[in-house]
């Protein structure tokens, strides 16, 4: 195997995008890494992401450090994986006079977070999307976009794949071992036969969103997360080819998301206590088609296509230690020494356009924690081709089609 | 700017259904073959809501494919009632039941309804774009940061096509998702042709379609492959002379 080559092996849970970018990072960084993943990748959480690539701007007003985050996350993946992001910029609209008045400290919050926000005329507005409310009082332009969310995950994994990475879908970890207060390993049973195996490792990690908490008490680690499902709503035709959002602070339903042939309005949001049992409350439709027609009249006409619901994790009271382990406001990688678990690793939180800072973050804690020095390549290492997971002569990435891949901020 | 009118096709939502549907679905690697479970829905369940209802309240172990659940990914692609679709756009109040579920045919099947769909790619062009220009309101004006404006090409490429062909099941045959991926690259780059051409030109591609067309009957997102195919012959045709 060469491991005695590397920094060590690691295991990591949880076939999302966190767990795709960890386990990009770990390859990039001279580990040997296996991960497992219960069902197929991106079937949790981030497979069901609306697909908003966020500029940052729906945070500004309420954290610019996230926000800039968003924003630099945005010009990486322009040059790492420009084939999974339609990079078409976003207009966030007044609906009434309450969101024209917020659109001054809106502007001003994305310039402190240096986002390019800029104010555009109504007319000029309506040009760019001529099916937006013509109502609409105000438009800001920002450099939002839309994800393919099973694809982007996917180019980390193929890459990571090509560089050594074991991939296995349909496991599921039954057991975190440790001895004399460090992880181990993990015990893992295949689904398709119920076969059951023991995988040494130097260290864990657990990126399993709004799972981590069921994760983490395999291990026998208490980590309160709260699984948090919000709702999309899909229609038959893509009625804009911009992010469309409501300029106020974050509501429900306030995004309508552009993306291939479809358009859709999220999200919702609610509480439950278990993950795997959410299904699509049928008021959420209701409400959700007549808050898009607010934002595009088009919207109630068009043929509906698809609603889902997706449970993304809220962290809970485990995350607030102030103990120098948390690594930013919005994402946390916990590091479980503290439960007997020296090399078990939580990563808590995050958002699908800053799944590669989410994956440096973690391994900067890993490299930390094994005093290995390392330095992150990732937000300069292109990825290979989401068909690479299937074929790796499909890698290589073609030249963009037209200069249209968002220009420079 | 309410407005409380939603679409006809929207689900009913003022009197949220308890009724229940009966899935039979292929467990083919385990002994008992196929296993029935019966689902409580609402009228807008999909049968991807039904197989996830199974693994979080039945049985844990049953093993799918699934990941947007908006026919975006395409990685549910299974046969329900006898026909290739996309598992999430599936509603069951449109099926017959029991509803009858299994794997898609031509790919290699891992376990229960999940298939690895590496056959698909086996004969896909190296370097195809994934991007192409948007022709949604066309008369807009994009950003001038933004050019033109760009979205993900129409195939999600679930497999379908590939399931439903009745040549890849007989015969060596590239098969339709691959054909339409040439014909699309052809279509944007075309000075491509010297490269691509002499690899859909052989006995195993572009004329080994015997025009079923279930490829196009079945594709969830309207790329309708027979058409690409016939493109492709009619390119080869030009190309050769």
């Amino acid at each position: 195997m060469g491991r005695n080559k590397t920094h060590g092996h690691v295991v990591v849970i949880g076939g999302g995008g966190s767990g795709a970018a960890i386990l990009h990072d770990l390859i990039q960084r001279g580990f040997t890494a296996t991960l497992i993943e219960r069902g197929e990748l991106t079937s949790g959480t981030t497979g069901r992401h609306h697909g908003q690539l966020h500029s940052g701007a729906r945070y500004a007003v309420g954290d610019r450090d996230i926000a800039r985050e968003c924003m630099e996350e945005v010009l990486i993946l322009q040059k790492i994986a420009p084939q999974s992001l339609e990079m078409n910029y976003g207009l966030f609209v007044a609906l009434n006079e309450q969101d024209y008045a917020f659109g001054d400290q809106f502007i001003e919050a994305c310039h402190e977070s240096t986002i390019p926000a800029k104010d555009i005329p109504v007319a000029r507005a309506l040009e760019m999307e001529p099916l937006v409310n013509p109502a609409i009082l105000r438009a800001v332009q920002v450099p939002d976009g839309t994800i393919d969310a099973w694809r982007l995950p996917l180019q980390f994994f193929a890459t990571a794949r090509a560089g050594g990475a074991e991939i296995h879908t349909f496991t599921e970890v039954v057991g975190i071992t440790s001895a004399h207060g460090s992880v181990t390993g993990v015990d893992v049973r295949e689904l398709s036969t119920g076969r059951e195996s023991h995988i040494a490792a130097d260290a864990v990690i657990s990126a399993t969103g709004a799972w981590a908490g069921k994760v983490a008490a395999l291990a026998g680690a208490h980590l309160d997360i709260t699984p948090a499902p919000g709702t999309m709503v899909s229609v038959k035709k893509r009625l804009n080819n911009m992010v469309i959002s409501q300029l106020h602070p974050a509501g429900d339903g306030d995004i309508i998301v552009p993306q291939r042939g479809l358009s859709t309005i999220g999200s919702t949001q609610w509480h439950t206590d278990d993950p795997d049992r959410i299904t699509v409350p049928a008021e959420d439709i209701t409400y959700l088609m007549k808050r898009g027609a607010e934002l595009i009249p088009a919207f109630a006409d068009t043929p509906f296509h698809a609603a889902w619901s997706a449970a993304r994790p809220l962290a809970g009271a485990a995350t607030t230690d102030a103990d120098g382990r948390s690594l930013s406001r919005d994402f946390t990688a916990l590091e479980h020494s503290h439960d007997g678990l020296k090399g078990f690793i939580s990563v808590i939180g995050g958002k699908a356009t800053v799944l590669r800072a989410m994956g440096e973050q973690t391994v900067d804690v890993l490299c930390n924690l094994m005093r290995v020095d390392e330095p992150c390549t990732t937000a300069t290492t292109p990825l290979l081709s989401h068909r690479a997971m299937y074929r790796q002569d499909l890698g290589e990435v073609p030249a963009p089609a037209s200069a249209v891949t968002g220009g420079t901020v | 700017m309410s407005n409380n009118s939603v679409a006809s096709s929207t689900p009913s939502v003022t009197t949220p259904e308890t009724a229940s549907v009966t899935l039979r679905v292929a467990r083919p690697q385990r002994q008992e073959q196929w296993q029935e479970y019966i689902v409580p829905v609402e009228e807008h369940f999909t049968v991807v809501d039904c197989l996830e209802y199974i693994r979080g309240h039945l049985d844990p172990t049953l093993m799918f494919r699934h990941s947007c659940h908006h026919g975006s990914c395409g990685t549910c692609g299974m046969i329900i009632n006898g026909r290739q679709q996309l598992a999430c756009l599936a509603r069951v109040s449109e099926l017959e039941q029991p509803i009858t579920v299994s794997p898609m045919v031509t790919m290699e099947h891992i376990g229960d309804l999940a298939v690895d769909p590496t056959p698909l790619f086996r004969h896909f062009p190296k370097k195809a774009d994934y991007l192409r220009p948007s022709e949604f309101n066309r008369e807009s004006v994009p950003p001038e940061e933004v050019g033109q404006y760009q979205r993900f090409e129409n195939c999600i490429e679930c497999g379908l096509c590939v399931s439903a062909c009745p040549v890849i099941s007989q015969d060596q045959f590239m098969g339709p998702a691959a054909l339409a991926a040439y014909n699309r690259e052809l279509e944007k780059n075309p000075h491509r042709g010297d490269e691509l051409l002499p690899e859909v030109a052989g006995a195993d591609g572009a004329s080994r379609c015997d025009r079923h067309l279930s490829c196009s009957a079945v594709c969830p997102t309207g790329v309708y492959p027979a058409k690409h195919i016939a493109q492709l012959q009619k390119k080869i045709r030009q190309w050769q002379s």
